[in-house]
């Protein structure tokens, strides 16, 4: 069993590498990659790939400028730039990585790592006194094959009754 | 009407205040008469509510549009259903109809406690009246629903076209029955707080409430993605707009508070904890009103925006305020001999899943505020959208799923290595299968392995879980499989409804990977007799047909959906213009199946050119996410649903109650 897990971790690990990394050379972005980081300002609230408003003063045109720059040999990041140039920041889907919007990524992360911290202290905290105590009292999995037959036996008549 | 109307819901708002003054000098006084006079009070409030409602519907049925709000949100040539519905499709009726919840509610609970929780009823129903008093308050001076119309217009304005959709007819209604009844546990935190009992009793007495309360915020979060689905065009459910936002926090907070309580009940811990929840909980829906209303945060779902923000504001700061005082001022009496022998246990993996769902609804908290943090400090106007909220909350999902799959087989207090290598092997043997086809499938993404790896993982240990519990009966009780596993449910049907309830969130799951990553999109013109493949369906465009009425006017495109060479539906996309409004909207034709749905959007019509422009979206699993939530709601009704051991603790309890009183009654006689 532990052998297959490594080999999937493994293969999952090589195959998650994306292909253009592989291949060696850059993917061209599609439209539809590019249009998903760009918001639509029509007032529809989704993104310039989603946009299905037969006649979108926004995403419409926007799209025919996104094929023209991918034809143009631009990547998504530069695309991206050339539109938060235009419009400003709000144009983008998502925030930028850097000066104050980093906060807007990293602060979801700091607070699950605090809780995990907070959680860590407490199981400490609330550990210590068994141990000051002479050690844990025993796990009722622990018992398994040491329960006498008598206790079994009266388990398993208890549990019946119950069913 | 409007007399009728306001002058209810002026008494409403008097009996709700005397109420609150009745049971606070009932206590003092200690007078049973006169707590009884206040819950009087309460039910005689829910009636005159309930005539205000009816008022209005009345009103809406009979095109009164000598009242503003129906002149503003129907009209002559709207259909019966959106008429009734129209009562929760504009800002004053969607707070009478929350308010009318909320009072039928406090009714039930003014009833259920006539003899149950004596002691800390009267508490209960003052914070559910001083909640009402607030809405109340607002119909009555804020914003109000009678209001008149002068003079009276011929025709009214009719109902938002995008409201006008059966999916509508009963989203917000299940969304504000899930928001209004999490203020039971809330009003019973609340008076556990205040009377200072703070055992599992209040959890126990709400444990139906705060599972209703999920149920139907379950349902309204599936019914709006449905509603999304639909009416939106766009080929997705979900968007992460604020106002959806709103609805899958409080969802998340309350996942976390039905899964920490049965810590506290279990172990005595997490008092604190679970206080927290709950009032956050009930602070999150009063969060999700203030963005529905203030439009401080611009949504595509705020369809009544007005200027109820800083009113709601000021609402939301006191009840945190009060309710964070408080639970301060009682964590003495909150410290609990808690214990926690290992991380490998049953209570540690419920502690982690909390913090994952909680630490989700805090991402989308902080995603849905940050616009505009960014602009009080930064002056700049930002997006927070979709990209974000996928890749903040993709990897706290897979850890949240995981969690879901260890948390009911691990051992409660300590697991050993051989309950961890019984438990697991089967589930996580399943799990790199499942991972090992898909990788031969082609799919790469490591996302998407990951996620179909810890979906078969959580399946597994579920069906390892029922196969435990039935061979436990046929070995015990001698029942066959069939029988076992009815039994096994219904005798345990909280525990084996909860597993139902993880097995729809893992269809929704795999829903959410499926048709996230897996769509594809295609647009062609076409003209009459024109095909065009999309995936493996060939689609035969066979022409145009036209529907007149007087609400609106219906273009439709009939298109031949061919697979293998045959035909196996006709679908019929449209394009509506409705009249009153002159607001063009859409109408999807979607074929679903359990692999994939084809759904098709009638893009454009050029009568020139005689092309018509169709969007088409194969989407793979996206049928899971519904299946999902029927199991999920079918889960929640078994779990709720009543068993005779849980009769008999409840008689057990009332017979040693009364057992108690009559002790009390004794002494006292013989003190006299």
């Amino acid at each position: 069993m532990r052998w297959s897990m490594v080999l999937s971790l493994v293969l999952v690990a090589a195959m998650s590498v994306p292909r253009s990394a592989r291949a060696g050379a850059p993917a061209r972005a599609t439209i539809q990659e590019v249009g998903e980081g760009l918001t639509c300002q029509c007032g529809c609230g989704l993104t310039v790939a989603n946009c299905n408003h037969p006649s979108c003063g926004f995403a419409i045109p926007t799209r025919g400028e996104i094929a023209a720059m991918i034809e143009k040999g631009m990547s998504r990041a530069q695309i991206l730039h050339a539109f938060r140039h235009k419009y400003g920041e709000k144009v983008l889907s998502a925030p930028t990585t850097e000066g104050f919007n980093l906060l807007a990524w990293v602060i979801p992360y700091v607070a699950v790592g605090s809780g995990m911290v907070l959680i860590l202290i407490a199981v400490v905290r609330w550990r210590r006194p068994q141990r000051e105590a002479g050690g844990t009292r025993p796990a009722v999995a622990l018992a398994g094959e040491q329960v006498d037959a008598a206790l079994k036996h009266r388990l398993e008549e208890d549990l019946r009754r119950q069913l | 009407m409007t007399l009728i109307g306001q002058t209810a819901l002026a008494l409403a708002l008097i009996l709700a205040l005397y109420s609150i003054g009745a049971n606070l000098f009932g206590l003092r006084s200690r007078r049973l008469d006169v707590l009884a006079s206040a819950r009087h009070a309460l039910w005689a409030m829910a009636a005159m509510v309930a005539l205000a409602a009816g008022a209005l519907w009345s009103g809406l049925l009979r095109s009164d549009f000598s009242l503003e709000y129906v002149a503003s949100y129907s009209s002559t040539t709207l259909p019966t259903l959106y008429k009734l519905t129209a009562l929760w499709g504009g800002q004053q009726g969607s707070l009478l109809f929350w308010t009318l919840l909320l009072a039928i509610f406090t009714a039930i609970v003014a009833f259920q406690t006539r003899e149950r929780n004596a002691e800390i009823a009267p508490y209960v129903l003052i914070v559910m009246a001083a909640v009402a008093v607030f809405f109340l308050g607002m119909l009555n001076f804020v914003t109000r629903p009678f209001d008149p119309m002068i003079p009276a217009p011929a025709e009214g304005a009719d109902l938002n076209p995008l409201l006008q959709n059966y999916w509508m007819a009963i989203h917000p209604p299940s969304l504000y029955t899930g928001y209004v009844s999490a203020t039971v546990p809330f009003a019973f935190a609340c008076a556990a707080l205040i009377t200072g009992r703070l055992d599992d009793g209040w959890i126990r007495s709400t444990r139906r409430w705060a599972l209703f309360s999920w149920f139907f915020l379950t349902l309204g979060n599936m019914f709006g993605a449905r509603w999304a689905y639909e009416v939106l065009g766009w080929g997705g459910y979900w968007a992460w707009d604020p106002v959806e936002n709103a609805a899958f926090m409080p969802w998340l907070v309350m996942t976390a508070y039905l899964h920490s309580v049965m810590v506290q009940e279990r172990k005595d811990m997490l008092k604190v904890w679970n206080l927290a929840l709950i009032g956050l909980a009930f602070a999150l829906t009063l969060f999700g009103t203030f963005i529905t209303r203030s439009g401080v945060i611009s949504s595509v779902h705020s369809f009544t925006q007005s200027g109820l923000g800083p009113y709601f504001l000021s609402f939301l700061l006191a009840v945190v305020a009060g309710y964070t005082g408080l639970l301060l001022s009682r964590l003495r009496l909150l410290r609990s001999a808690a214990e926690l022998e290992s991380y490998l246990s049953r209570e540690a993996a419920f502690l982690f899943n909390n913090l994952i769902l909680v630490g989700i609804a805090f991402a989308v908290f902080w995603g849905t505020i940050f616009p505009v943090i960014s602009e009080a400090v930064r002056g700049v106007k930002i997006t927070v959208g979709p990209p974000f909220f996928n890749k903040v909350n993709g990897p706290l999902a897979l850890a949240l799923i995981f969690l879901m799959g260890v948390g009911p087989l691990i051992a409660w207090r300590r697991a050993t290595r051989r309950n961890l290598v019984q438990s697991f092997t089967a589930p996580a043997a399943a799990g790199i299968v499942t991972g090992l086809f898909a990788l031969a499938a082609g799919i790469h993404q490591w996302y998407v392995l990951s996620g179909f790896s810890l979906a078969a993982f959580v399946l597994g240990t579920i069906v390892v879980e029922f196969e435990r519990g039935v061979a436990a009966r046929g070995r015990m009780v001698h029942e066959r499989p069939p029988r076992a596993l009815v039994n096994l449910v219904a005798k345990n049907n909280r525990r084996y409804g909860g597993y139902i309830i993880h097995i729809g969130v893992v269809f929704a799951f795999v829903a959410i990977i499926g048709s996230s990553f897996f769509k594809t999109e295609v647009k062609r013109s076409v003209r009459e007799g024109q095909s065009f493949e999309v995936g493996p369906y060939k689609l035969v465009y066979l022409g145009l047909s036209s529907l007149d009425t007087v609400h609106l006017e219906n273009v439709s495109a009939r298109l031949n959906v061919m697979r293998d060479g045959k035909t196996v539906e006709v679908l019929e996309p449209a394009k509506l213009l409705y009249k009153r409004q002159q607001q063009p909207a859409t109408r999807v034709a979607i074929r679903s199946t359990l692999g994939s749905d084809l759904y098709i959007v009638l893009a454009g019509v050029d009568d020139k050119s005689g092309l018509v422009t169709f969007d088409v979206f194969l989407t793979p699993l996206v049928s899971w996410l519904w299946l999902g939530g029927v199991t999920m709601a079918l889960g929640t009704v078994v779990t709720m649903w009543p068993n005779a051991r849980e009769r008999e603790a409840i008689a057990a309890a009332a017979r040693r109650r009364v057992s108690a009183l009559e002790r009390e009654l004794a002494s006292e006689v013989r003190g006299a």
